[in-house]
């Protein structure tokens, strides 16, 4: 009975199993939707905002590309996107395809991704492939190897720009910038940070890069902001950041809701109205309740009155 | 009127409703039973809000979601039964209505105990109740719970006095005739009559200040209600953000007030054998005022479930749904049905407005109008606008606890008890102004 009762369990478990799989190996494109053109170009901007896209959003089951540090899913695993065997057997239309509809436990981002999001992401894959003549290089310039690396900040109140030295020890003791390694600038709000790195942040040749401050940024009463300067990708050096208090905010007094005369206010801050109707109320109806205890007193008067 | 029985009122002179009236209140032996019977019952609860006390909230049931439970119902409820005194011996006083003379009395002695005891049970819904002074000390002018605190400490003044002012000339003659009462009864007779001997000027002087209370109190009485009302409607939750709750809740306030009066009107003119004074005609009155202002509060009702059942809004659908055919169906329906639809429908018939029938379908009416306010009060809070993320069980849903429940009838006991010693102290039917209704001549010796 026992033995029964696992055998059947062990077909079901077969059987779903076979089903997810067949599922999963029988993804089919369309041939219009593979013939789809990547409208972007694979220059250094598009290729680095579709890196930080895919950070977000697949990175945390598809991994890094090429490294196969994928999610280890079952019945099967997310393909490691920038494998060259799935770059070959791919192309950028089917690619697009598969991102907008999703299966099984790829979720479809048709609504969640813009087009553009999307494309860029692709054209980041892409860069991984090493059929493709016209790729980029700049995404994979080498580096010497380098210690003691160094974030050094340099800050302009007066032209309202800030730039950044990124630089390292190489073996032969020298300290050479580090070029092509994307910063990010960071302005400290409420909640998060604001992104004020533009459209270019990446170190020169000399390991610099400089960046324009926003013109109408607000700043506390002196105008000071807390900036966060880092290396975006952690991968590189390690963590590697430097927070600031700079001067470079538009002067702002802060506004507290609660100044104000208002409903949500403290008692002192209440509208003057409801003041006035509260208050007001309350002495004219106690009045008149006072003048009638008041009235009272004089009912035995009246009585003798009569004598 | 003319349908009604001749009342025997010939035999009636000044000695014998000095007698009728005052003679139970000396001579009614069953009256200290009851009174030792509602200090047991308060000694009993008072031990379990003891525990409250001691132990904090925690031993109701109230929690995260349900964080006005029993007790600000209840609250409700006896606000809204209070309202009768400024309905009867103010608006219909006004109006020179001649019928309420022997029952005005009862009716401000209701609102008296029930509004003392609305402010007391706000009191024991308090965890820590040492603090509610800030109330008046820190309260903000914005907040409705400020209002709340002052009007009702004003409507608990105003109805005070209106229960006293008007009996000064009664508290006069009780001074003389009530010779067996204790020293302090005789000196607190003796304080509060002001020396009234009915000379001309007293009398001018004296309905002089109670008809200025009378108008006073109008807007006093539609205040405490509208504001009670506000405590829900100021928020944006769904079952209270409507703007008929101020005149819903007056409205349910007029029919739960005319139920307790006529309740009270029966158990007095029963013990009391008061069968002279509030007749036959008092009833069928009462009868068709309760009937007008249940199909007032109908008509509330059905403005106030029609045109969002209509709608279906999201957010009220749910609230809806589980008041229609959900949880709260029973209950809901139940208050519909029997406190006021079936009451409205009885009570157009004359033999339903004699004294025993109308009494009993007043039961109704009241036990629906609490129903209806615990139904107010605690299906809203179950649906809160922003849900708590892994929300313990006992969080969404709501039962009141022995402790909750306990309190609750010491708050019943303590109102009865209120209500009880004021009529064992006071005549309960003006004595002056019954005989002065009839004609006769009233004489108060000095």
């Amino acid at each position: 009975m026992k033995n029964t009762i696992k055998n059947i369990a062990a077909l079901f478990l077969i059987f779903i199993f076979s089903g997810s799989l067949a599922n999963a190996q029988g993804w089919s494109v369309p041939s219009s939707a593979k013939k789809k053109q990547n409208p972007y170009e694979a220059t250094a901007k598009n290729i680095s905002s579709g890196k930080k896209i895919y950070n977000l959003n697949c990175k945390s089951c598809h991994g890094d590309p090429t490294m196969a540090n994928m999610l280890p899913l079952a019945p099967v695993a997310p393909t490691d996107l920038g494998s060259q065997n799935f770059l070959v057997q791919s192309s950028d239309g089917e690619i697009y395809y598969k991102v907008n509809k999703g299966q099984g436990a790829m979720p479809t981002f048709e609504k969640t991704l813009s087009d553009e999001d999307k494309w860029m992401v692709i054209t980041f894959l892409r860069s991984f492939d090493k059929n493709k003549k016209e790729r980029q290089q700049v995404a994979e310039i080498k580096n010497p190897e380098v210690t003691d690396v160094k974030l050094e900040l340099k800050v302009n109140e007066a032209e309202k720009n800030m730039s950044a030295k990124l630089s390292g020890v190489t073996k032969t003791g020298k300290r050479v910038g580090l070029q092509g390694i994307e910063m990010s600038f960071l302005v400290k709000r409420s909640f998060g940070f604001l992104d004020v790195s533009g459209e270019d942040p990446y170190t020169n040749e000399k390991g610099d890069v400089q960046i324009q401050f926003p013109k109408d940024l607000p700043g506390d009463r002196e105008g000071q902001v807390n900036m966060l300067v880092k290396v975006t990708d952690d991968a590189f050096y390690g963590k590697l950041e430097e927070a600031r208090v700079v001067t470079l905010g538009v002067p702002t007094d802060p506004v507290n809701p609660l100044d104000e005369r208002a409903m949500w206010g403290t008692r002192a801050n209440a509208p003057i109205w409801i003041i006035v109707t509260f208050v007001g109320g309350v002495v004219g109806i106690w009045s008149v309740i006072f003048l009638v205890l008041f009235q009272m007193i004089k009912l035995p008067k009246l009585a003798s009155k009569q004598d | 009127m003319n349908d009604l029985p001749k009342q025997k009122e010939t035999t009636l002179s000044f000695e014998k409703i000095k007698k009728d009236i005052l003679h139970p209140m000396q001579n009614h032996k069953g009256l200290e039973l009851w009174i030792v019977f509602l200090i047991a019952v308060i000694s009993v609860c008072g031990w379990a809000y003891y525990i409250q006390l001691k132990d904090g909230l925690g031993v109701t049931g109230m929690r995260d979601y349900v964080s006005w439970g029993l007790y600000i119902a209840n609250f409700v409820f006896f606000v809204a039964v209070s309202l009768v005194g400024m309905l009867i011996s103010s608006i219909l006083g006004l109006l020179r209505i001649d019928w309420i003379t022997p029952i005005s009395r009862i009716a401000e002695i209701i609102a008296v105990a029930f509004v003392a005891v609305a402010g007391l049970v706000i009191v024991l819904d308090m965890g820590r109740p040492d603090r509610v002074l800030n109330v008046m000390i820190h309260g903000r002018f914005q907040s409705p719970i400020l209002w709340d605190v002052t009007v009702i400490t004003t409507y608990l003044t105003v109805s005070a006095l209106l229960l006293i002012l008007p009996m000064i000339p009664d508290l006069a003659i009780c001074k003389k005739e009530l010779t067996k009462a204790s020293p302090i009864m005789k000196k607190l007779y003796n304080i509060l009559s002001l020396g009234y001997i009915n000379t001309p000027e007293q009398h001018k002087h004296l309905h002089k200040m109670i008809r200025t209370l009378m108008v006073l109190i109008v807007p006093i009485g539609l205040a405490i209600h509208t504001v009670t009302s506000w405590l829900f409607a100021a928020t944006l939750r769904n079952g209270w953000d409507t703007t008929i709750f101020g005149p819903y809740f007056v409205a349910g306030a007029f029919v739960a007030g005319a139920a307790a009066l006529i309740i009270a009107m029966y158990f007095f003119r029963v013990n009391y054998k008061l069968q002279d004074y509030i007749t036959d005609l008092q009833f069928d009155k009462m009868g068709k005022l309760l009937v007008a202002v249940c199909l007032v509060y109908l008509y509330f009702n059905l403005n106030e479930f029609l045109v969002p059942g209509y709608k279906m809004k999201t957010g009220d659908d749910v609230h809806l749904k589980e008041l229609f055919y959900g949880h709260w169906a029973i209950m809901f329906w139940s208050s519909q049905l029997l406190g006021n639809i079936i009451p409205i429908i009885l009570l157009v018939y004359k033999k339903f407005r004699k004294p025993l029938p109308i009494m009993i379908i007043s039961l109704f009416v009241l036990a629906g109008a609490w129903f209806k306010r615990y139904v107010i009060v605690i299906p809203t809070l179950l649906h809160p606008h922003l849900p708590i993320q892994n929300v313990p069980e006992n969080f969404v849903h709501y039962y009141p606890t022995a402790i909750e429940v306990s309190v609750t009838v010491l708050s019943f006991a303590l109102v009865l008890l209120i209500i009880t010693v004021l009529s064992k102290i006071f005549p309960v039917v003006p004595i002056v102004e019954t005989a002065e209704s009839k004609g006769i001549e009233v004489k108060i010796d000095a």
